[in-house]
C-alpha cells in the first residue's frame, strides 16, 4: 500500500507540469492584454510599456514559461499583475477558505444525499422514493446562482438570521455551504440510491435477512459499506469541483475563495494568479483522488494495492 | 383652564416637540461604523499608482491633495489655502495650510509637497506620473508653508491635475520606509487612517483624530468588495451594508418604495458614445456620420432604458466636465437621416457594430436600441459583443489591422475637465494603438482649438477654446453622441454626509455621520 501511495504522489509532478503548460498556452491564446486591462482606458503608452516590462510580458513565450517553471519549483509563483501581491500570499489567504467551504459543503451533501438515497432505496417506488428522486432532480436543475440569491433573500433580508455575504465568522459559511451542498447532494442521493438498490439485490443481503438480522443492521452494516464505492467516487469528484469551480457561489456570497480568484484572474489576464491557482487546485484534486482510492481499500477489503 | 387655551397649549407643545425632534434627529452624532459595498477591489492604495475608481475612492478618505473638487466639479482649496499664477503661466505659488500632520505624526510642509513632485517626476515613474511629467518642470521650497511649482509650458488645467486622485500627498517618511510596498502601508493627511486591506474582501479605515478639518464624526469605514450587483442590493436590504454603489435600474423602484432607504441618481462626468472608424468607407463622409446621429432617438432611450437615470448629451463632453459648453446637438430626425444618406449616395448600408457587455450600465441594451434606430433609416448594423479585456484590445489596434466600424465606448476624464474629455479621444496626435483616438479622427480645426485650450493662461481663454473644440466635434460627428449615465447610490437613511463626486467616486469625509 505504501509503495502504491508513493508512486501516486510521484505522479503529481508530471501532472503539475502538464497543467502549467496547458494553462499557460490557453491563457496566451485568449485575446486581451493584461497591461491594458490593468491600466484602464486612460493609460498612456509609457505606462503600458512599464507594466509590460515589470512583468516580463514582452519576452518571447518560451522564455516566459521556462522562467515561470524555474521560479515555481522553488515556490515562487510570481506576482499578481492586478494587485502586485505575491501569488503565494494570495493563495495562502484564499485557499484555506475554499477548503473549509468545500469540506463543509461535502459534509452537507453527504448527510443530505446519502440519507435521502438510502431512504429512497429502502422504500423503493413508495412516495418517499419518488419524493427523493424529484427532489434530487430539482436540486440538479436549479441554478446555484439563483438558489444562493434566494437563500440570501429569505435568511438575510427577511429573517435576519444570517449575514448576506462576506467572510469573518462561521455564520458566513452556513448559507454558502448549504447552497453548494444542496447542489452536490442531489447527485449523491441518486448515486446512493442506485448503488444501494444494486447491493440490496445481492444474495448475501437476502441471507442476512433470513438469518434474522434487523433491517437497520442490514442496511447500515452490510449494504452501505459495499455500496460506498461509487458514492465515494462522486464525493471525490464533487469535492474537487467545489475547490475550483464554486465561483458562482463565491460571487453571490462575496466569498474570498479560489474560484473567484481564478475567474477574475482570467478576466484580467492575470497570468501568474491563474496559473498558480490552477496548480494548487490540480494538486489538491490529485490528492483527493488518491484519498478516494485509498478509501476504496478500506471499504472493500478485496481491493488490494501493490 | 379653558378648553380652547388648553388645546392651544397642547398644539404649541406638540409643534415645539416636533421641531425639536426633527432637529435632534438631524444633529450629527459622533461614532459608528459605516459598511460600504463597492463592486470591485482597489488595485492599489498608493495614490500615484492607483489606476481605477475603487482604489481612488478609498484614497480620497486617507489622503488630501493641494486642491480638491467640490461636488459641482469646481476647484476648492485643500492642503493649499491659496495660490497665485505668474503672468506667463509658468510659475504657480501655493500657500500651504499650517499645523497639518500625516498619519504617522510627521509634519506636512512644503518639503513634503516637493517630495511628491520629485517622486512623480523622478526615476520611480509611478503609473500616474504621466499626468504631470509632460507639463511640470519641478518644485522648489520657498519656506515651510510656501511651495513654488514651475511648468515647462503654460497649462491651464494644472489645478485639475492636482485635484485628481493621483495628487494625494503621501507621507515622505512612510514612503521612504516602505518603498515598493507603500501601497500596503498607506499614510496621508486625510480624515481616515488605514487599518487593514484584505485583498478581494475589504479595506478598513478609522478616524484620524488629529485631522485638520476637525475630528471626524465616524469611527470607522469598512469598504467591502461585493462583485455581484444583486448581492449588493440584498446586503443593503438585509442591513449588512449601509451604502451601496451601482444599483441595477430594475432594483431602483423597489428600494425607493422602502422608507428605510434612499436612492440617489447623480449626474456624472462620463459620456457614452459610439465611435466611428472614419477610415472605413462610407464613414469618412461627414454626411453619413451626421445621418447616424440624426437617426437615434436619445430621449426615448433615456426614458425607457435608463428610466430617467441618464442625460442626453449633444457631444462627447458631459455637462459635469468642467469646461462643458451647452451647444445644440442632433435632434431625432429619421427623415433628415435618410436624406443625408441619400445625398451621400448611400442607399443600404451594412455596418459592423461592437459593444461591450456589462462594462457600463446597460451598455449592450443601449447598443441594441441604437441598432434598432439605425435600421429604421436603412442602416443594417450587425451587433456583436466580446469580453471586456478582449474588447479593449480589439478596439485599440492600428487601422490596417482592424475591421471595426462602429463601437460603443465610454469616457470619463479623471481630471474632471473637458480638455481631457476630448484630447485623448480625438486629437490627431493620439491615434490608436499608441493613444485612445480609436476612430482615427483628425481635424486641424479641432487640434488647434484643443492646443489653445491646453496652453491658455486665463480661464476665459481656456473655456472659449474648449467651447470651440466642442462645436467642431459636434459638427464633424466623429461619433454617434448618446448620453451621460448617472451613478446610482443607495443608502440607509441613517447615513448622512456622503460625498458623491461626478467622477463616479463615492467616499466619506470628516463631516459624514450615521444615526444611532
Amino acid at each position: 500500500m505504501l509503495a502504491y501511495v508513493i508512486r501516486r504522489l510521484l505522479l503529481l509532478v508530471p501532472v503539475l507540469v502538464g497543467v502549467s503548460v496547458v494553462s499557460f498556452a490557453l491563457l496566451q491564446l485568449v485575446p486581451g492584454d493584461p497591461a491594458l486591462i490593468l491600466a484602464g482606458e486612460e493609460a498612456t503608452e509609457e505606462v503600458l510599456t512599464r507594466i509590460r516590462q515589470e512583468y516580463g510580458l514582452n519576452r518571447p513565450l518560451p522564455v516566459q514559461f521556462l522562467a515561470y517553471l524555474r521560479h515555481a519549483v522553488v515556490g515562487d509563483l510570481g506576482v499578481s499583475i492586478q494587485s502586485r501581491q505575491p501569488v503565494s500570499t494570495l493563495l495562502k489567504q484564499r485557499f484555506p477558505f475554499t477548503l473549509k467551504l468545500a469540506f463543509l459543503a461535502i459534509l452537507v451533501s453527504a448527510i443530505l444525499g446519502v440519507v435521502a438515497g438510502i431512504i429512497a432505496a429502502t422504500n423503493r417506488n413508495s412516495p418517499l422514493d419518488i419524493a427523493a428522486l424529484l427532489g434530487s432532480l430539482v436540486g440538479i436543475s436549479l441554478p446555484i446562482f439563483w438558489l444562493g440569491l434566494l437563500a440570501i433573500l429569505i435568511f438575510s433580508v427577511r429573517l435576519h438570521w444570517l449575514p448576506s455575504g462576506g467572510s469573518g465568522s462561521p455564520a458566513h459559511l452556513v448559507m454558502p455551504a448549504l447552497v453548494l451542498g444542496a447542489a452536490s447532494s442531489a447527485v449523491i442521493a441518486r448515486t446512493t440510491r442506485a448503488s444501494m438498490l444494486e447491493v440490496l439485490r445481492q444474495d448475501y443481503v437476502r441471507t442476512a435477512r433470513a438469518k434474522g438480522v434487523s433491517d437497520r443492521l442490514v442496511v447500515y452494516r452490510h449494504a452501505l459499506g459495499n455500496a460506498m464505492i461509487p458514492i465515494l467516487t462522486v464525493f471525490g469528484l464533487e469535492f474537487g469541483y467545489n475547490l475550483g469551480g464554486a465561483v458562482l457561489t463565491e460571487t453571490v456570497f462575496s466569498l474570498p475563495g479560489v474560484g473567484r480568484l481564478i475567474v477574475e484572474g482570467i478576466f484580467a489576464r492575470d497570468y501568474p494568479v491563474v496559473q498558480g491557482a490552477l496548480l494548487i487546485v490540480a494538486t489538491t484534486f490529485v490528492l483527493v483522488n488518491l484519498l478516494t482510492d485509498v478509501a476504496y481499500a478500506y471499504f472493500d477489503p478485496r481491493i488490494r494495492y501493490s | 383652564m379653558r378648553r380652547n387655551t388648553a388645546l392651544w397649549l397642547v398644539g404649541i407643545l406638540a409643534a415645539v416637540g416636533l421641531v425639536a425632534g426633527i432637529a435632534w434627529a438631524q444633529t450629527p452624532v459622533a461614532g459608528g461604523t459605516i459598511i460600504f459595498a463597492a463592486g470591485a477591489d482597489p488595485d492599489s492604495l498608493d495614490p500615484q499608482n492607483t489606476q481605477s475608481n475603487p482604489g481612488e475612492q478609498v484614497n480620497r478618505m486617507m489622503y488630501d491633495n493641494l486642491v480638491r473638487f467640490s461636488t459641482k466639479m469646481q476647484i476648492e482649496p485643500a492642503l493649499a489655502e491659496s495660490w497665485t499664477q505668474s503672468k506667463d503661466g509658468l510659475t504657480w505659488t501655493f500657500k500651504l495650510r499650517k499645523g497639518v500632520k500625516f498619519h504617522d505624526g510627521t509634519a506636512f510642509d512644503a518639503k513634503a509637497v516637493k517630495y511628491f513632485f520629485d517622486r512623480v517626476l523622478g526615476d520611480e515613474k509611478p503609473f500616474k506620473a504621466s499626468l504631470y511629467t509632460p507639463f511640470v518642470q519641478g518644485a522648489q521650497v520657498v519656506d515651510d508653508a510656501t511651495i513654488r511649482v514651475t511648468l515647462k509650458q503654460p497649462f491651464a488645467a494644472f489645478l485639475f491635475r492636482l485635484a485628481h486622485s493621483a495628487g494625494g500627498i503621501p507621507s515622505p517618511a512612510v514612503h521612504q520606509k516602505w518603498g515598493k510596498d507603500f501601497a500596503l502601508h498607506p499614510s496621508g493627511t486625510g480624515p481616515f487612517k488605514f487599518v487593514e486591506w484584505v485583498k478581494g474582501d475589504r479595506v478598513v479605515v478609522e478616524r484620524n483624530d488629529g485631522y485638520w478639518g476637525g475630528r471626524p464624526l465616524l469611527d470607522r469605514v469598512v469598504v467591502k468588495t461585493v462583485k455581484e450587483d444583486a448581492s449588493r442590493v440584498l446586503m443593503l436590504e438585509s442591513g449588512d451594508a449601509d451604502l451601496i454603489l451601482n444599483i441595477p435600474p430594475e432594483d431602483i423602484p423597489r428600494l425607493r418604495k422602502n422608507a428605510h432607504f434612499s436612492v440617489d441618481s447623480i449626474s456624472t462626468a462620463r459620456a457614452l458614445y459610439v465611435t466611428i472608424n472614419v477610415k472605413k468607407k462610407p464613414f469618412d463622409d461627414v454626411r453619413v456620420r451626421q445621418a447616424l446621429n440624426y437617426a437615434v432617438n436619445r430621449e426615448a432611450i433615456v426614458k425607457s432604458l435608463f428610466q430617467g437615470n441618464a442625460e442626453v448629451i449633444s457631444g462627447i463632453v458631459a455637462p459635469l466636465q468642467n469646461g462643458y459648453a451647452k451647444l445644440p446637438g442632433y435632434p431625432f430626425d429619421p427623415k433628415k437621416a435618410k436624406d443625408l444618406l441619400a445625398q451621400a449616395g448611400v442607399t443600404s448600408l451594412k455596418a459592423k457594430f461592437w459593444s461591450p457587455k456589462g462594462r457600463y450600465v446597460k451598455d449592450f441594451e443601449l447598443a441594441q436600441a441604437v441598432q434598432q434606430d439605425l435600421s429604421a433609416v436603412g442602416v443594417d448594423a450587425a451587433l456583436s459583443t466580446m469580453e471586456w479585456g478582449a474588447y479593449l484590445s480589439a478596439t485599440k489596434t492600428a487601422p490596417e489591422q482592424t475591421d471595426r466600424e462602429l463601437f460603443l465606448l465610454g469616457w470619463s476624464p479623471s481630471t474632471g475637465e473637458a480638455q481631457w474629455g476630448m484630447f485623448p479621444l480625438l486629437h490627431s496626435s493620439q491615434m490608436a494603438p499608441k493613444g485612445d483616438n480609436r476612430g482615427f479622427f483628425s481635424s486641424k480645426a479641432l487640434d488647434d482649438a484643443l492646443d489653445r485650450a491646453t496652453s491658455a493662461t486665463s480661464d476665459q481663454a481656456r473655456l472659449a477654446a474648449l467651447s470651440e473644440a466642442q462645436q467642431v466635434i459636434i459638427k464633424e460627428a466623429p461619433a454617434i453622441f448618446l448620453l451621460s449615465p448617472n451613478m446610482v447610490v443607495g443608502q440607509t437613511k441613517k447615513v448622512h454626509g456622503v460625498v458623491n463626486l461626478p467622477l463616479e467616486l463615492t467616499y466619506f469625509t470628516e463631516k459624514s455621520w450615521k444615526e444611532k
